[in-house]
Formats: structure tokens, C-alpha cells, sequence
């Protein structure tokens, strides 16, 4: 069920990149997994209600993988299936990247890298203030990691002790203009959130059973914030896709979108 | 005419924004306070200690307190972030902009030092006299520079009660008194603040509003009638009764402790060029960088004296 799911959302993704003639697909294609569990069987959400304010808050820190967002959403009931191929166009509800006044469903605008963190750091202090329960999710790139707003949230969100806080990190391997090895430096993502006090675990980002099994531990950490780095593959499901770099942003042509769309089982 | 103090009176805006700040939060529990290690500056450990669960500090780490006060305030929270007005405006501009003012989310931005007066002995680092020009390009965004104390005080309780994001403009905790303390706060209206007549208009903000109405008396006193406004809202501007000032004078001098560029100036020049022609002289900050110094003394020797409005004024009227 999951599996198909994330399959359809794969093609909606394709195919919304496809119209729009602009976006991410590589970035997208990674986090659908996560995305897939969050929405289809972990968030306490109410599609019917977008503003109920008991809901689990979700922010898409990695806004360009916004098409995989839209998709879960609409999926999901928020919106009408038909406004996906509206995407990126004028007077369209689903911007480029997310923008929260816009689009149902979308807790917090992002786009600009490296903010999801200290946001919902916000949202899960706010939580305990108001006496809510709701539980606060991330998904976040790992080449936004370079962001130095990134640490001063991780620092932070480990001394106020947000244990409902929960970051899921689309480990890919690959930022704009290459591996983020080479070009940031970036390794040992668990590692360095550890020694900022954060509870941490590291999965297959596209093995459902780990996601949930690694959220629901997650959730039962009451003190310290959670981070899951979760290894995916950039371009998953499309196999010339897969890996490749060169679809951190490109539009696919028309036979490359037809071949993409049988691999995807359309 | 509005009421004045008198010459030599100080009185602290911060202690002033603390205090209705803890005013504000006792009737409306959303209201909390954001700190970047920054609650001393702010005055607000009374704060502190009156709503502990409603502080979060987060550190020396400006742009993290915006994001983190986005995340409040998207909840329903009504989040104050105070720290020097240029690290606010400055290093977290982006997340202001992005964050905050695009979403329309409910958080205030108190920013301390403001200008070369507030930021005085600390020197260029510490003051700054660009954020209202930088705050002004951004839409959506509220921006306000209480003239005093009494001010602060009024204009923190009248910025809570906005539905949107605002930044106040504050001082150093030395500042003059400017206003009686009777004298009322309207957001959004710009004040005139002395009639003597329409040989010119004199609009100016902020502490150097003290120098503006001395300026004004005196020029008085020589037979030169001037109109003082204030212009505390600097967005949204009261177009309306500055170009009804313009109309009568032609002519006009702005005051302002920022740069010349982006700040009150801009703003008045932008009126004159769309409503209402006049004649224009800009003071304040000559797109130079000030240094350390007495506070007084700063505006004294960066073209913000008694004696620049004055001679401005005059200039302007020569070329009548």
C-alpha cells in the first residue's frame, strides 16, 4: 500500500516537473519514501481542517522538493488532485517553493535552505507553552546542513530539550554542484548531532519499515530532540535518474518523461 | 503645539519597552520574548522573572531567534525579539524577510542601539543606521522610532496591537526626553509637532527630534516659521498630512540618525517626487561611517546639530 503510494507519488512528481517546465526532480524523488510515511500513516492530520491547531506541524526545510510536498498533499485530500499541474504557474496555490498563505496543508513557507530546524525548534517550544501534544517533523536535505543557521538550531533545540521535535535527514549524498563529501565536507551527519546532545538513529530512507519503526522511536524520547539520517538515493525510481546529478534541476523531454513514466508502472 | 520636556531630561526606552512589554504580557499570555543572549541589553530580566516559561533564549545566534520566533508565532504565539537593531536587521534580514514578513506572521523586532546616538561609544559595530532603509524595502513589514521613553512605552503597546510584523527602533538607555509624558502615541500619524508657519517643514524621528524643535524655537525666535512634524511610523507613512504640510511650504528639511539613503529622507523624498513638489535638504548620516564618541557629540559632528537644521533651513529658503 505504502509501496504504490509512493510509486503514485513519484509519477505525480514527474509528471508536475514535466508541465511546469522547471524543478527539482532529483531532490523530490529522494524524500518520497519519508514523505509517504509521514503523511499516509504517521502525522496526526486532518485533511478536512488544514489550521487544526492539535495537528502534528510539518516543514519541508529542502522547499525545492516541493513537487513530493504537493503530491503527499494533495494524495492526501487537501487540495484537489488538479491543482498539480498548476505548479510554478501564475496564480497558481502551489509556488515554486512553499509558501504557507498559499497552500493547504503547508505548516511553514520554506525554499530558502537551512531553516526547517530552527522553526519547528519554535513550533515544539510553542507546543510545550500551549500544553499540546502535537509532535513536530523536518525533513531536511543534507547539503543545507552547511547552513550555519542549521547548528545554531541543533544547539538550541538540544539545551531546551524538545523531545517532540523530530528531524528526518534526506541523506542523498549529492548537493548542487556535486557530493557533499567533496564539496561542503560534510560526513558523520548522526555524529554531529550527537555531540549536540540529539538522539539519533541512521536508516535506509526508502525501507518503510525502518522509517516507521525509527519515527516511533523517535517519538518515545521525551527530553531530547530526534534526528533520523535517513540514506536515500537521489532520483529514486527512475533508474536514469538515479544518482545522476545532472536532475538536481532539469526538466525532463518528452521521450525521457514517457520511458520515466513505464518505469514508474503508468 | 505639543507639550515638550525640558533640555536636559533622559529617561531610558529600553527600561520603558521592558516595562510595557511586562504591561502587554499580563493581559494577553500569547506574548512572549525572544532572547539572543540579549535579555540584559533588553532590560527585560524583570521579565524573566515575572514569565519564565514565556522566555526562550536561544544564544548569541540572531538569525536562529528569528527562524525560532517564526516558529512561534505560526503556532498562534505573539513572539518579541529584542537585541541590537543591527544584528536584528542585518545579519537576520533574510529571515526577517522570508520567514516573517512573507508569511505575515505575528512577531515584533525591538532593535536596540538605534543609530549613531544609541550606538554612541560602542562605534560602528554596534550601531546602525541602516535598518529602516532596509526594512522598508521588504513588504509587509510595520516600522516605527518612538521620539523618547514615553514613547517607547506607548509604542510598544500600540505595535502589540498590530496584527502583523513590526519593528520598533530603540535607544541606548540614555536617551532625552522629548514629549511631556502626557502626550499621546497614534500609530501610523504623522504629528506636527510645532506651527509656527509655512516657510518651511522641518519632519524628523527618533532622539534627534530634540535638536528638530530646539532648531525650530530658535529659527522662531529669528523670525523664520517653520512646521515640525514627526514621523514616528515610518510604514505605513502618513502620506496624506506630510504632502497637506508640503503643500503649504514647498520646502522642507528631514532629520533623521540614519543614512541619508533608505531612512526618513528617502521616505519624505519619495512624497515630494510623487504628491507634492517642495524644495529638500536630507540630514543625517552623509553615507559615511560614524565612529566612537560621546553620544551628543556623534550627532554634533556627523551634520546632525541645532545648528545644521538651522542652516539648512536658511539654504533652503535662499533658494526660494
Amino acid at each position: 500500500m505504502l509501496i504504490e503510494t509512493a510509486r503514485m507519488l513519484r509519477r505525480d512528481i514527474f509528471t508536475m516537473i514535466y508541465q511546469a517546465g522547471d524543478g527539482h526532480p532529483g531532490a523530490a524523488l529522494s524524500a518520497v519514501e519519508l514523505l509517504t510515511a509521514l503523511y499516509f500513516k504517521v502525522l496526526r492530520i486532518d485533511p478536512s481542517r488544514p489550521d487544526w491547531p492539535e495537528r502534528d506541524r510539518f516543514i519541508l526545510s529542502k522547499g525545492h522538493a516541493c513537487p513530493a510536498w504537493y503530491a503527499a498533499l494533495a494524495r492526501r485530500g487537501f487540495f484537489p488532485v488538479e491543482w498539480l499541474p498548476t505548479l510554478r504557474k501564475l496564480g497558481s496555490p502551489l509556488q515554486g517553493h512553499p509558501d504557507m498563505k498559499k497552500t493547504p496543508g503547508v505548516d511553514m513557507t520554506t525554499g530558502s535552505l537551512g531553516h526547517g530546524i530552527a522553526i519547528g525548534a519554535g513550533m515544539a517550544a510553542a507546543a510545550r507553552l500551549l500544553g499540546k501534544d502535537y509532535a513536530v517533523y523536518v525533513v531536511t536535505g543534507d547539503g543545507e546542513l552547511n547552513e550555519g543557521i542549521v547548528w545554531e538550531a541543533v544547539q538550541a533545540a538540544a539545551h531546551m530539550q524538545l523531545g517532540r521535535l523530530i528531524v528526518l535527514v534526506d541523506h542523498n549524498g549529492w548537493q548542487s554542484c556535486g557530493r557533499v563529501e567533496q564539496v561542503s565536507g560534510l560526513t558523520d551527519i548522526a555524529g554531529r548531532f550527537a555531540a549536540f546532545g540529539w538522539h539519533t538513529q541512521q536508516i535506509d530512507g526508502h525501507d518503510f519499515e525502518q522509517i516507521l519503526n525509527a519515527i516511533e522511536t523517535a517519538q518515545a524520547e521525551r527530553t531530547r530532540p530526534s534526528v533520523i539520517v535517513a540514506k536515500t538515493v537521489k532520483g529514486k525510481g527512475i533508474p536514469f535518474v538515479e544518482n545522476d546529478n545532472s536532475w538536481h534541476k532539469r526538466v525532463p523531454t518528452k521521450a525521457e518523461y514517457d520511458t520515466a513514466m513505464k518505469f514508474l508502472g503508468a | 503645539m505639543v507639550k515638550t520636556a525640558p533640555d536636559n531630561a533622559m529617561a531610558s526606552t529600553r527600561d520603558a519597552f521592558a516595562a510595557a512589554l511586562i504591561e502587554a504580557a499580563s493581559v494577553d499570555r500569547r506574548i512572549c520574548l525572544v532572547s539572543a543572549d540579549s535579555l540584559k541589553a533588553a532590560r527585560a530580566t524583570a521579565f524573566a522573572e515575572k514569565f519564565p516559561e514565556r522566555v526562550f533564549e536561544l544564544g548569541i545566534c540572531e538569525q536562529g531567534a528569528v527562524a525560532f520566533a517564526a516558529g512561534l508565532a505560526a503556532t498562534g504565539l505573539i513572539p518579541v525579539f529584542c537585541t541590537y537593531g543591527c544584528f536584528i536587521t542585518m545579519r537576520a534580514c533574510e529571515q526577517i524577510r522570508t520567514f516573517v514578513a512573507y508569511p505575515g506572521l505575528n512577531a515584533k523586532f525591538v532593535g536596540l542601539n538605534g543609530g549613531i546616538y544609541g550606538g554612541e561609544r560602542e562605534g560602528v559595530t554596534h550601531m546602525v543606521f541602516e535598518d529602516i532603509g532596509i526594512l522598508r524595502a521588504i513588504p509587509r513589514i510595520e516600522i516605527v522610532v518612538p521620539a523618547d521613553a514615553g514613547q517607547a512605552r506607548k509604542a510598544t503597546h500600540a505595535i502589540m496591537n498590530r496584527p502583523g510584523p513590526v519593528y520598533l527602533r530603540i535607544g541606548s538607555g540614555r536617551d532625552p526626553v522629548v514629549f511631556d509624558d502626557s502626550t499621546g502615541f497614534e500609530f501610523g500619524k504623522a504629528r506636527p509637532v510645532r506651527e509656527y508657519g509655512t516657510d518651511a517643514a522641518i519632519f524628523a524621528n527618533g532622539p534627534v527630534l530634540k535638536r528638530a524643535i530646539i532648531a525650530a524655537d530658535k529659527l522662531a525666535g529669528q523670525g523664520i516659521k517653520t512646521t515640525l512634524v514627526e514621523v514616528h511610523t515610518i510604514k505605513p507613512l502618513d502620506i496624506e498630512t506630510i504632502a497637506s504640510v508640503l503643500r503649504q511650504t514647498r520646502a522642507a528639511v528631514t532629520v533623521e540618525d540614519h543614512n541619508i539613503y533608505g531612512g526618513l529622507g528617502s521616505a519624505i523624498a519619495e512624497v515630494i517626487a510623487e504628491h507634492q513638489p517642495a524644495r529638500l535638504i536630507r540630514l543625517g548620516l552623509q553615507d559615511v561611517f560614524p565612529e566612537s564618541g560621546d553620544a551628543e557629540q556623534l550627532l554634533d559632528h556627523f551634520g546632525m546639530g541645532v545648528q545644521h537644521i538651522c542652516d539648512a533651513v536658511h539654504t533652503l529658503l535662499a533658494r526660494a
